[in-house]
């Protein structure tokens, strides 16, 4: 597959899954989540249950992709390890070695929520030339505080052959779904603790299917440090209705 | 490491001591139930006022709830009828439709939780999230989760601030959030007289409502000022109730009993995380199956450097801190 | 036919009086419906309109039922002179101390009642019906140990009175061996209210080895000396006869345990700020107050300054045998111990919470009114008490059907007053 047929076969599944998945992902979909546990709580509870489910999993629609597994990263005793697999049907999902723990995990599917404007708009060719001739604000929204730090390019992270894809230190591409592979190449730590679940954040269940959230659905790229802001603070409400009897 | 959970009989764990028990209640129940009917009868034919179908309904239901027994002492048959009357009551009362679960715990799973010193940015979301998700009362704006802010260099309670309102995460601070603790040894459940708290299979100490009258001997016994009163009653505006409720767990409280944090048993038995871990936008919070080593919670205490509160108390919480 | 009579001479003594006498139930009448009032305002909108919260969960209430464990235990003690080493003394003595036994055990029952949140399901304690959870919970214990008490208080001083309402002479193999049951119950019910608090190292301030002994010092202190005050005040308005000496070893009890009381606040009061820990901080925020919080900061300076003074004032022989500086003494001494046993007790065990949180307390009005109202309904009890007991203790009232029996037995004086008989002559108004 050249690159130019990968560049169009991920435009196609970008496309396709904002289209699928702007709505929150289907029935099926949802179905073919559902894990024994979660079959037998479906009977135990009522559908608001699944509602509180669906509440929870908002905003942005989540979908899951298969995971690569990472070059470049070391578990305990220096031996390469892998990332767990991630797909839709747990029941099918063979539970892989995890760093030093096992784990079958979903992946918030990060393209969705990128599909609204897609690269292609203006990058015709999917092509990013280092030269500059960009429309001037066409990236205003960009804050660019990560590569001012450490120096980096566009190009250190994206593919300049591809827009829509990562360009991983070996050569290698990701899709945006995939940030981790290319935030693990440096944040080895942070990855590690992200495998393992002390980082990052999982949704969902602590039993059978977990869904992890991707480094850049909480970091920023541009600008990883959260945004500080003020506090949630319960409001006091009136009375709202009778006395309870 | 269970030594905290009370010895008592459950249904069917002993027959000649529960069947005594058993037929005590039974009698009494028969007696009160008699009573009621007769007091029934007696309102129905004398009280000319307008006393609705509905009134009259919710008052028996109200009676026969007064007089049902521990629910650690229910059969299931009498943990079903009580939670149709809670269901109908409600109904009857604000026109909500919830449901009450009695889900049991799940064999083989004790749960732990882990929270992340060096992520929470004291956003309070988990505040949030749990305000919502457990019903609690918004007029005394009721809180399990205590946010802490505390200056870098010291883990000094007395000097921490949980009542910052400022844009968070403040220059040199760092922030540290309890709840209940869910202790193995739980100091809250030897005090409490009538036995209406106590510590679940699954670790998980809860209380029964309807059982609790109110002392608050385990408000001052609770190291980690974890539990809450219903100074007056609670307050949730219908159209905010999460009608997903566990016995439990969220049901509505009433006025004059105390409450804690069940690490959202109604959730957490369904295989779900709690409300608070799942909200927590810096993902600083762990939950898991302490029993599964291939836990995330496992993972953290075995990868971690961990620490719990006052652990010279010897209360065991199943909370750990840890840094990254 | 016995019983119906007592009844009938009881209601006859106690609702008969002068105008003071009526003045004064009047007056505790009114105070007792205005708690009930309060009470009934706490009922409907729950315990927020006191001055509790989540942080200080005890507060008023509390505070009056420690003090008045320890009131009710000290009157009992007073029996045990009195019956077990026969101190002639203190026989008139006993019956009184019995009624204040009886009345601050109904208070602090009362205090109870109004401190928890859900009153009706107080059926939840009873076993059989209910679950009580004993021996793990010390409130459990308490429970225990302040019914029997109780039980214990209204059963041997009737079965004394009445059998001398009945003409018969009490038997002492029947109430003695009860008699002594009941002075080690008085030592328990104050050990266990104290385990009750020092049992929870969730409250470092609380949880100190040397709080059950404080206990009884402060109770003895306090307890005699409202003795000594409503004893004094019975022999200035009735006939009942009260020795000289009963006053004088009542103030000497008070003297030695008020000293004693004194060490112990020392002893604390070093333990907590000479090596000041983290579990000092309690203390602290009592003593001197907590970055500006100081609420109680007067209130325990006045107490130690009250039992100071009154300590060394009985401490000085011919001052305690003025009956009038006893009396200030005894009563500044009540006062200083209710603060520091009260108040000076339970809430700063609150302050700051575990988690090192200030938020301090003041009671509201509601819950001033049912205090009020409480002591108001002991001091009820107590003075029915000893108006039903005093004329039958005294001979006065004997049951109408007794003068129908010719020969009755000679009756003798109520407790350890040497089997003659006789009768002391009373002093005539």
């Amino acid at each position: 597959m050249t690159g130019r047929e990968r560049g169009v076969l991920a435009l196609l599944v970008t496309m396709l899954t904002a289209v699928g998945g702007s709505g929150c992902f289907d029935e099926s979909e949802e179905r073919a989540f559902a894990s024994p546990a979660h079959a037998d709580s479906a009977a135990m509870s009522v559908d608001s249950s699944e509602q509180a489910r669906r509440r929870a999993l908002e905003p942005g629609a989540l979908g899951t992709v298969n995971a690569a597994p990472v070059s470049g990263w070391t578990g305990p005793g220096g031996e390469p390890f892998e990332v767990a697999i991630r797909t839709r049907d747990p029941l099918s999902a063979q539970a892989r070695r995890f760093g030093t723990i096992t784990l079958r995990v979903s992946l918030r599917a990060r393209a969705p929520d990128l599909g609204q404007y897609p690269c292609t708009s203006c990058h015709l060719g999917r092509r990013m030339t280092l030269v500059d001739t960009r429309i001037a604000d066409a990236h205003e929204n960009v804050r660019p505080i990560h590569p001012g730090q450490t120096g980096a390019t566009c190009a250190t992270c994206h593919a300049p052959d591809n827009v829509e894809l990562l360009a991983l230190r070996s050569g290698e591409r990701a899709t945006l779904d995939h940030t981790y592979r290319l935030c693990a190449q440096c944040h080895f730590a942070q990855a590690e603790s992200w495998a393992g679940g002390a980082h990052g954040k999982r949704l969902d269940g602590w039993q059978g299917r977990r869904v992890v959230m991707g480094c850049a659905d909480c970091h920023d790229p541009h600008a990883p440090a959260l945004e500080p802001r003020i506090p949630f603070r319960a409001p006091r409400i009136q009375r709202t209705g009778g006395r309870e009897p | 490491m269970n030594s905290g959970t009370p010895r008592v009989a459950r249904p069917g764990d002993d027959g000649t001591l529960l069947r005594k028990r058993m037929d005590r209640r039974r009698a009494l129940h028969v007696l009160l139930g008699g009573a009621a009917a007769g007091a029934q009868a007696v309102s129905a034919c004398t009280s000319s006022s307008a006393a609705t179908e509905a009134e009259r309904e919710a008052r028996v239901l109200q009676w026969q709830e007064y007089i049902k027994r521990n629910y650690r002492f229910m059969t299931d048959e009498e943990r079903g009828e009580t939670i149709d009357r809670l269901e109908r009551l409600t109904k009857l009362r604000t026109g909500a439709d919830v449901s009450i679960q009695t889900t049991a715990a799940q064999p083989g799973v004790v749960f732990g939780y882990a929270f992340n010193i060096s992520r929470c940015k004291g956003f309070r979301s988990c505040v949030e999230a749990c305000i919502n998700e457990n019903n609690l009362d918004r007029r005394a704006a009721t809180q399990y989760i205590r946010i802490f802010e505390m200056k870098n260099g010291e883990v000094d309670l007395d000097h921490a601030d949980a009542t910052f309102e400022h844009e968070v995460p403040a220059e040199g601070h760092f922030y540290l959030g309890t709840q209940c603790f869910q202790c193995a040894n739980p100091p809250c459940v030897k005090v409490c007289p009538v036995g209406a708290t106590w510590q679940e299979p699954d670790g998980i100490t809860v209380i029964d409502y309807d059982w609790c009258i109110g002392c608050r001997y385990c408000m001052a016994a609770c190291p980690y000022w974890a539990r809450r009163f219903n100074w007056s009653a609670p307050d949730v505006p219908a159209e905010e109730v999460n009608p997903v409720q566990h016995y439990l767990g969220n049901r509505a409280r009433k006025q004059g009993v105390v409450e804690k944090c069940t690490f959202c048993i109604h959730r957490t038995r369904q295989g779900r995380l709690p409300a608070c871990a799942e909200a927590c936008p810096t993902g600083a919070r762990v939950f898991g199956n302490l029993l599964d080593p291939d836990s995330e919670i496992r993972w953290v205490l075995a990868n971690k450097r961990i620490f719990r509160l006052k652990e010279d108390l010897r209360t065991e919480p199943r909370f750990w801190y840890f840094t990254d | 036919m016995h019983l119906t009579a007592f009844a009938r001479s009881a209601l006859d003594a106690a609702t008969n009086g002068g105008r003071r006498y009526h003045v004064w139930m009047g007056t505790l009448t009114l105070i007792i419906l205005v708690g009930a009032y309060a009470y009934s305002i706490q009922v409907r909108e729950g315990l927020g309109v006191t001055g509790m919260s989540d942080h200080v969960s005890w507060g008023f209430y509390i505070s009056n039922f420690t003090f008045l464990v320890g009131l009710a235990a000290a009157a009992m003690m007073l029996v045990l002179p009195a019956y077990v080493l026969h101190d002639v003394d203190f026989g008139r003595a006993v019956l009184i101390a019995e009624a204040v036994a009886v009345a601050a055990l109904v208070m602090c029952l009362l205090f109870v009642v109004v401190d928890v949140g859900n009153p009706l399901g107080g059926w939840h304690l009873l076993p059989g019906i209910g679950y009580l959870n004993w021996p793990r919970s010390l409130l459990a214990w308490d429970v225990i140990v302040l019914h029997g008490y109780l039980a214990l208080n209204l059963v041997i001083p009737f079965y004394i009175l009445y059998s001398r309402f009945t003409g018969r002479a009490p038997a002492k193999h029947k109430y003695l061996p009860w008699m002594y049951i009941a002075v080690m119950w008085a030592v328990s019910i104050h050990m266990v209210t104290a385990f009750l608090l020092a049992g929870l190292p969730a409250r470092p301030f609380w949880n100190t080895a040397l709080l059950g002994p404080r206990f009884l010092a402060s109770a003895f202190t306090a307890g005699p000396a409202f003795v000594i005050l409503l004893l004094w005040f019975i022999r200035r308005e009735t006939h009942y006869d009260i020795s000289d000496g009963a006053f004088s070893k009542l103030a000497l009890i008070t003297t030695v345990a008020a000293q004693i009381n004194l060490v112990m606040l020392i002893s604390e009061i070093f333990y907590k700020f000479y090596s000041p820990t983290h579990h000092g901080i309690n203390a602290r925020y009592l003593f001197f107050g907590l970055e500006g919080h100081n609420a109680l900061v007067p209130w325990i300076w006045s107490a130690i300054l009250m039992n100071v003074a009154a300590t060394v004032a009985l401490m000085i022989h011919p001052l305690r045998r003025n009956p009038k500086w006893l009396m200030s003494a005894c009563a500044v001494l009540f006062v200083g111990i209710w603060i520091e046993k009260g108040i000076g007790l339970v809430i700063p065990g609150f302050v700051p919470s575990p988690l090192g949180e200030i938020v301090e307390y003041r009671p509201t009005w509601v819950e001033l009114a049912v205090t009020a109202g409480v002591w108001a309904l002991g001091l009820f009890v107590l003075t029915v008490l000893v108006r039903v007991a005093l004329p039958i203790e005294m001979g006065t009232v004997r049951s109408p059907h007794l003068t129908e029996r010719p020969g009755a037995p000679v009756i003798r004086r109520f407790g350890p007053r040497g089997g003659t008989g006789e009768q002391r002559p009373v002093r005539t108004k």
